[in-house]
């Protein structure tokens, strides 16, 4: 993470109806905040602010665009409104749900539902690869159930990963970040962008040799199901194809695991879009499927609720 | 690293430049591309634009700061290139798939690497002589090899802008990969569209490029190239570069790349066309912005429960 070029709005700021708390999170082109709307009711907002262009000092509000800086920051406020549109038309209980998105201060705004729990990342960096196994599972198809709704709408994720899957403190997920996503069906083929996360990225998002689908997010899936049980992610695609030193699941873990649930890792992770599965509910059916003795992961996960008591950006 | 570079492109006589070519460099690699679009079908500089932007983006992401294995990413390159025309293509439901032709250079390690398809060429020239160019994708290249024809004949056959390879089209290009060759101090490098080298023998464009001063002479030869190309002179687009020996003296307009990270790539693109202003991105006005906030909080009202 680069340094914060950018001042965070003060603690207490007024930004039309909300009230800004404190500042959340940093990313490269935003910032995000804990705020209250008029109600009292807690959102997220997120402000366009590229850190790489450094628009505001201390004590500032509005954002200085340099002349020369201009056409910059336009061209990036655009690829803010398509992440906008994307989460617009999405309305399920496993995606980040929009609210409100406005203009004030020169720049934009996107506001919200806030969630309280934490990224899968940090689970997964605090329990390092001791994360249960129905545990996993009763995650990520819920996951998939969101991931279904995004892709029934012609969109695609394209960044997939654990520190965009939030799990709120009943232990249901939330996907995040939907910055990279992009329409698939209408436009045809992405714009090339150079934002994508090493290990978790599928080889055809690099190298553009096939077309993007439903499968290139499996692809993310499965590596962020191995990151799970892993800790880290799995070597980065570019690598693979140079040279595959990804351990298969089924061998690396063939004790600790369902051998159902190794298998289905691997064949997401198939460099091969083909080899993969092809669509998301085709995923969620080998992932059901259960092992003879084993119930299907429970909604509560007390266990886990018990322990998640952070909220958002407080880990 | 050390180098001199020029490149340029020149629309001749011709209504629109269907040229375009760039040169990136990272520490240890340098890449040099020209494309020279196909008229005769429809959206050459399409294809000419897509195989430059897209080998030039490979080059950015594989050269870090150098190239893993040169022959593949040659291929690669092309190959992938050539299917993002045809992806082009399908997509936007052209009647017809742009053609390009390409000429692609790789030097790492002190050593050249090219490869070709189509009649965009590269020239070695080694004190004061031609040491190797690029043979042309052309029918009368073709029949110039199997004896049919003489090399004059070539110049002036009805059929010397028949090509049977490129990138785009219904056809997998045919690519020919060069050997690779160790380059010495004061090797001159040219890559060029055929406008440029159309109307020039190779002896004479060894006298007029190897001159000591390679950013005076490169503009002199394109100069002398349009001349001779006459009132429907084609365009013509040229990369030239010198090297330098490490170790030996170094000119104020050389280049040198020692001291650049090992993540950065340096990019330069030429006759692409500019969108407006300085070559940013084209602008995002007031009312559009209006519109997609309008837009976006259409979307929210009409999908909140």
């Amino acid at each position: 993470m680069p340094p914060q070029a950018n001042a965070p709005l003060p603690p207490g700021y007024q930004l039309d109806q909300y009230r800004i708390e404190r500042q959340l999170s940093l990313g490269g082109f935003s910032i995000v905040y804990l705020a209250y709307d008029a109600q009292g009711a807690a959102v997220a907002i997120k402000e366009y602010l590229p850190n790489a262009l450094d628009l505001r000092r201390e004590g500032q509000i509005e954002p200085v665009v340099l002349a020369e800086h201009e056409a910059a920051f336009r061209y990036g406020m655009k690829c803010f409104f398509e992440e906008g549109r994307a989460l617009a038309k999405l309305m399920h209980p496993n995606l980040v749900r929009v609210l409100n998105f406005f203009r004030a201060n020169g720049t934009v705004y996107m506001v919200m539902r806030f969630e309280r729990g934490r990224t899968l990342h940090d689970l997964i960096q605090k329990h390092r690869g001791a994360l249960r196994e129905r545990f996993i599972r009763g995650l990520f198809i819920r996951l998939l159930n969101g991931l279904r709704e995004v892709h029934a709408h012609k969109l695609l994720h394209l960044d997939i990963k654990p520190s965009n899957i939030y799990v709120r403190t009943d232990g249901t997920p939330v996907l995040l970040d939907f910055g990279a996503a992009r329409q698939t069906a209408v436009n045809g083929q992405p714009a090339l962008r150079a934002m994508y996360t090493p290990g978790f990225a599928s080889p055809e998002q690099l190298d553009r040799s096939s077309p993007l689908g439903p499968w290139t997010d499996i692809y993310s899936v499965g590596a962020s199901l191995y990151a799970c049980l892993a800790g880290s992610a799995p070597p980065p695609a570019s690598e693979r194809q140079r040279e595959d030193t990804y351990q298969p699941a089924t061998k690396a873990f063939a004790k600790e695991h369902s051998s159902q649930l190794l298998e289905t890792i691997d064949w997401c992770l198939q460099l091969d879009p083909l080899a993969r599965p092809q669509s998301v509910y085709a995923l969620q059916k080998a992932m059901a499927r259960c092992e003879p003795d084993e119930p299907m992961p429970g909604t509560v996960f007390t266990d886990l609720g018990a322990k998640i008591k952070a909220f958002i950006g407080r880990s | 690293m050390k180098f001199t570079i020029y490149q340029e492109s020149r629309i001749g006589k011709r209504r629109s430049n269907q040229d375009r070519m760039a040169y990136c460099y990272s520490r240890d690699a340098l890449l040099m591309v020209v494309a020279d679009g196909m008229g005769g079908h429809l959206h050459g500089e399409i294809a000419a634009q897509i195989a430059v932007q897209y080998i030039a983006k490979r080059f950015q992401r594989e050269a870090m700061p150098t190239v893993a294995d040169i022959p593949l990413f040659l291929s690669r390159a092309l190959i992938n290139a050539h299917h993002a025309i045809v992806d082009y293509a399908e997509e936007k439901a052209l009647a017809d798939i742009p053609r390009t032709t390409v000429v692609l250079c790789l030097i790492q390690d002190n050593t050249a690497h090219w490869a070709h398809a189509g009649d965009s060429r590269l020239y070695l020239i080694r004190d004061g002589a031609l040491k190797v160019r690029t043979r042309d994708h052309s029918r009368v290249q073709m029949m110039f090899e199997q004896g049919l024809i003489d090399e004059a004949a070539m110049r002036t056959h009805p059929d010397r802008n028949r090509l049977y390879s490129c990138l785009g089209g219904l056809d997998l290009p045919r690519i020919d990969f060069a050997r690779p060759v160790a380059l010495h101090h004061d090797d001159l490098l040219l890559l060029c569209s055929d406008g440029a080298w159309g109307h020039i023998h190779d002896d004479q464009l060894v006298t007029l490029l190897d001159a000591p001063d390679l950013l005076a002479a490169a503009p002199r030869f394109l100069d002398e190239a349009e001349q001779r190309g006459g009132a429907t002179c084609d365009n013509l687009s040229l990369i030239a570069l010198r090297w330098h020996a490490d170790g030996e003296p170094v000119q104020p307009t050389t280049v040198s790349t020692d001291t650049l990270g090992a993540q950065t790539v340096t990019t330069r693109l030429e006759g692409f066309p500019q969108p407006r202003g300085d070559g940013q991105p084209p602008e995002f006005s007031e009312t559009e912005i209006e519109q997609a906030i309008a837009e976006i909080n259409a979307a929210i009202q009409k999908f909140s429960p």
